[in-house]
């Protein structure tokens, strides 16, 4: 499985300033990808994506934050920066609500602009790598036989195999071959680190 | 002497002084013929008298005879007098009759002088003398008729049918006291001169009388003919009455017109000579002996003036209309003076022009205030621009924002191309293009703001409707955009073009799309959708270029039509209400028309329309007062 390199999107439907800004940011070593509506962004847009987006506020038909609301509904974890002719602040107060990167008004300064595009990367960078570590430690679950899970889910409450043998009804001998099982398999050396995995994906303790 | 002699004497004298006297009236008035013919006939008259008398006197047969010849010659005028006298004084008689008459009286004037003695008699055998009426002892001739006589009886019936034909012919007229004294004298004269023939024919036995029975109708005529004088005498009395009216009148008109400031004027056309009331040289300037002509006029306007005056009067010249003009005249002090002139065109019977006359008039005060009040709505306007400029301030910001952006963008993006230092020469062009087409783009928002909000008088160019809408819609793209307004135009070709100021047209424009947009604040996005058509049609009757607004929002109850356009009237929250007021003075002075529709389905249509070519004027007249209000 390959992942598409790190790219700005640049949204905006008044060609100038599109193609200046792409200059500014293929200038500074980003690879830029630029459209003049979000309709077109949609068209071709990969959930897989990475980099950030500097989208226009105000656009006609769908404008920047119609274009968050859709990519938020669809899951997308893109960082998204604003940049708007207009320094309103209702729409830029609904744009950071709703999770948005930064918020520039034009005419943008080179650096400002660089450096919110780094910021973005940098959050779209550790978001992607938690959703990988989080993705791993789902597939080591996967790995666990059901008895396996049962006991993980007794062992991160922190009893005893003694106490969870009577609770499962069988001997401390074989929990305790399960709960060797289940640590070799999560790659875990402690039952702190274990408990640390499982409320990361969400498993509640029994 | 007795009576008689006395009695025939008088009549002699009297139709002699009448006929003096008429004669004197026709040498003053010798288009008068009968005046003349009068004259002969009291001649004639007066002469038949004097014949009568001396034939009453006579001692001899001989005597008699020569006289009774000879009195055939007054009797041939007097009849030819009579005849034409009616003819061309009462217009009257027949035609036929009178020439017969004419023709036969002659026969017997040539007929007396061919006979011996006379026509009368063959011979006279005695003169019969004997004392008459108690007066002295007059002749009477006893002798042998001659039958030619019977000429002269049957000359003196026809004159008595044309009498009478004729005065038929006056009382049927209508001309009843003219038929009446003339007709009935001249009748009853010509029955009374048939003792003549009585005596000849030794019937009756009395001196002849003619010239009673003809002098009564020469008194008949006198009466009428002085009947004549005296009416015309009263003519010339009332001529002068009303001359002496007219006079007042003129005094009074002149008093009125110089109450009014009114300069009268009258320009003799052909000898280009204008004259002028006292009043109407000072309203000029001109000296009061100054002779003038059209030239004088026209170089005492002011030069701007010229040719739109020499305009109205060519065209008054030319197809007859009144002429009408507002100018400038500069006095000889340099003070620039306003003047309304009116005038109309007399043309002889050719169809040339004559003569022009008229009024002008001193309208300064009234261009100052009507200017006062051009000015004051003038600034209206501005303020209602600038107003509005600050609602769409955001918007005009962003038009400005974007090629900033641009411009900032690619010369911070060239520094980075150079300091990397792998420099593509081509990229860095397509940068310095953009830097400049971006730089002239913000230049023109600039230019646009500036025109929008530059005070001053109002224009007079020759505008294309088009081009304003595509103007609007380029200064409010971003309002536009921003409140996600899809506009649509249907725009007609080859508009004709309108006459006004272009940044008051556009801010027209501009206050009904902002308003459409207002009212669609409400609807679903893609119901924002707005329609601006422009197309010919009639407006006052003339040609017009028409221009509608379309809106889907709500629509204008119908009692709040009119007041719409009233000052002050307002459904908004942040509006004064002074846009709509603005834009109905605007298009008021435009000479057009804005009024508003509900559609069928949704929303509603503003519409206003511009007369094709006509020059508005910059202070308008109105009628109604209705531009005085939202001034």
């Amino acid at each position: 499985m390959t992942t598409p390199s790190p790219t700005v999107f640049v949204v905006d439907d008044y060609a100038p300033v599109r193609r200046s800004i792409s200059r500014v940011l293929h200038a500074a070593g980003f690879a830029v990808a630029a459209f003049a509506s979000a309709e077109e962004f949609l068209a071709q847009y990969d959930p897989r994506t990475l980099g950030c987006l500097v989208l226009d506020l105000a656009m006609p038909t769908l404008d920047g934050l119609e274009l968050q609301d859709i990519l938020a509904k669809a899951g997308s974890v893109l960082p998204i920066i604003f940049l708007t002719g207009t320094a309103d602040i209702p729409k830029s107060v609904q744009a950071m609500k709703h999770g948005a990167s930064d918020f520039l008004t034009k005419p943008v300064n080179d650096e400002d602009l660089l450096s919110a595009v780094r910021v973005a990367f940098e959050k779209n960078r550790s978001v992607r790598q938690q959703q990988t570590e989080l993705s791993e430690i789902l597939a080591r679950l996967a790995t666990l036989t059901p008895r396996e899970r049962e006991v993980l889910e007794y062992v991160v409450t922190g009893k005893l195999n003694k106490q969870i043998a009577g609770d499962l009804g069988t001997v401390e001998q074989t929990v305790k071959v399960h709960r060797a099982r289940v640590m070799q398999k999560m790659r875990v050396r402690s039952v702190a680190e274990l408990v640390r995995l499982t409320q990361r994906c969400g498993i509640s303790a029994r | 002497m007795s009576w008689i002699t006395i009695v025939w004497s008088m009549n002699a004298a009297a139709c002699l002084t009448l006929a003096g006297i008429y004669l004197l009236v026709w040498c003053k008035q010798r288009q008068n013929w009968a005046h003349l013919l009068f004259s002969f006939t009291a001649v004639a008259t007066a002469a038949i008298a004097a014949f009568e008398l001396a034939m009453m006197h006579a001692e001899t047969i001989g005597q008699y005879e020569a006289l009774l010849r000879w009195i055939h010659v007054p009797v041939w005028v007097l009849v030819i007098s009579f005849v034409s006298f009616v003819r061309l004084y009462l217009h009257a008689g027949r035609r036929w009759l009178a020439w017969s008459i004419c023709c036969l009286r002659t026969l017997v004037l040539i007929l007396n002088f061919v006979f011996t003695p006379n026509l009368n008699f063959r011979h006279i055998t005695s003169l019969r003398q004997f004392s008459w009426g108690g007066g002295e002892i007059i002749s009477v001739p006893v002798g042998v008729a001659n039958p030619w006589g019977l000429l002269s009886s049957v000359s003196l019936l026809l004159l008595l049918i044309f009498f009478v034909d004729a005065t038929i012919t006056v009382w049927r007229r209508g001309d009843r006291r003219r038929a009446l004294v003339v007709g009935g004298s001249m009748i009853f004269g010509a029955i009374l001169a048939w003792h003549v023939p009585l005596v000849i024919w030794g019937i009756i036995d009395i001196p002849f009388f003619l010239c009673f029975t003809y002098s009564g109708i020469v008194a008949a005529m006198a009466y009428e003919l002085s009947y004549d004088v005296l009416h015309a005498a009263q003519l010339a009395r009332q001529l002068q009455a009303s001359e002496a009216e007219l006079r007042e009148t003129e005094q009074r008109m002149q008093l009125a017109a110089s109450a009014a400031e009114l300069g009268m004027w009258m320009w003799d056309i052909a000898r280009n000579e204008i004259w002028i009331t006292d009043k109407g040289r000072a309203l000029f300037g001109f000296a009061p002996s100054e002779k003038l002509d059209f030239d004088r006029f026209r170089s005492a306007l002011h030069p701007e003036d010229r040719e739109s005056v020499h305009q109205a009067v060519e065209n008054s010249l030319r197809t007859g209309a009144e002429y009408e003009s507002e100018y400038r005249a500069v006095l000889p002090d340099g003070e620039v003076r306003w003047i309304a002139g009116r005038g109309h065109v007399e043309f002889n019977g050719d169809g040339q022009p004559v003569r022009m006359r008229g009024a002008s008039v001193d309208i300064t005060k009234r261009k100052q205030a009507e200017e006062l009040a051009a000015r004051q709505r003038n600034e209206m306007a501005h303020l209602s621009r600038v107003t509005m400029l600050g609602e769409l301030s955001g918007s005009i910001a962003h038009e400005l924002n974007l090629p900033l952006t641009a411009i900032l963008c690619n010369a911070q993006a060239a520094q980075r191309i150079l300091a990397n230092g792998q420099v593509d020469r081509t990229e860095l062009r397509e940068i310095l293009n953009e830097v400049i087409s971006e730089n002239k783009r913000a230049c023109e928002v600039i230019r646009r703001l500036r025109l929008w909000l530059k005070k001053g008088e109002a224009r007079q160019d020759s505008v294309r409707i088009n081009k304003v809408v595509q103007d609007v819609l380029k200064l409010i793209h971003s309002d536009l955009v921003n409140q996600k307004v899809i506009v649509n135009c249907e725009l007609a070709r080859n508009l004709p073009a309108v006459t006004g100021d272009p940044v008051q047209l556009q801010q027209v424009l501009v206050n009904l799309v902002v308003n459409a947009c207002d009212a669609m604040a409400d609807c679903n996005t893609p119901e924002r959708r707005l329609l601006i058509r422009t197309g010919t049609g009639n407006g006052n009757g003339n040609g017009a270029v028409l221009v509608s607004v379309t809106d889907r929002g709500g629509s204008i109850p119908e009692e709040k039509m009119e007041q719409i356009f009233e000052p002050f009237f307002t459904t908004k929250a942040k509006g004064m209400g002074l846009g709509l007021s603005v834009c109905h003075s605007i298009i008021a002075v435009h000479r057009g028309k804005l009024w508003a529709t509900n559609n069928a389905d949704c929303g509603a249509t503003f519409h206003f329309s511009l007369p094709i070519g006509i020059r508005g004027t910059a202070v308008p007249i109105s009628s109604n007062g209705q531009l005085d209000d939202h001034a």
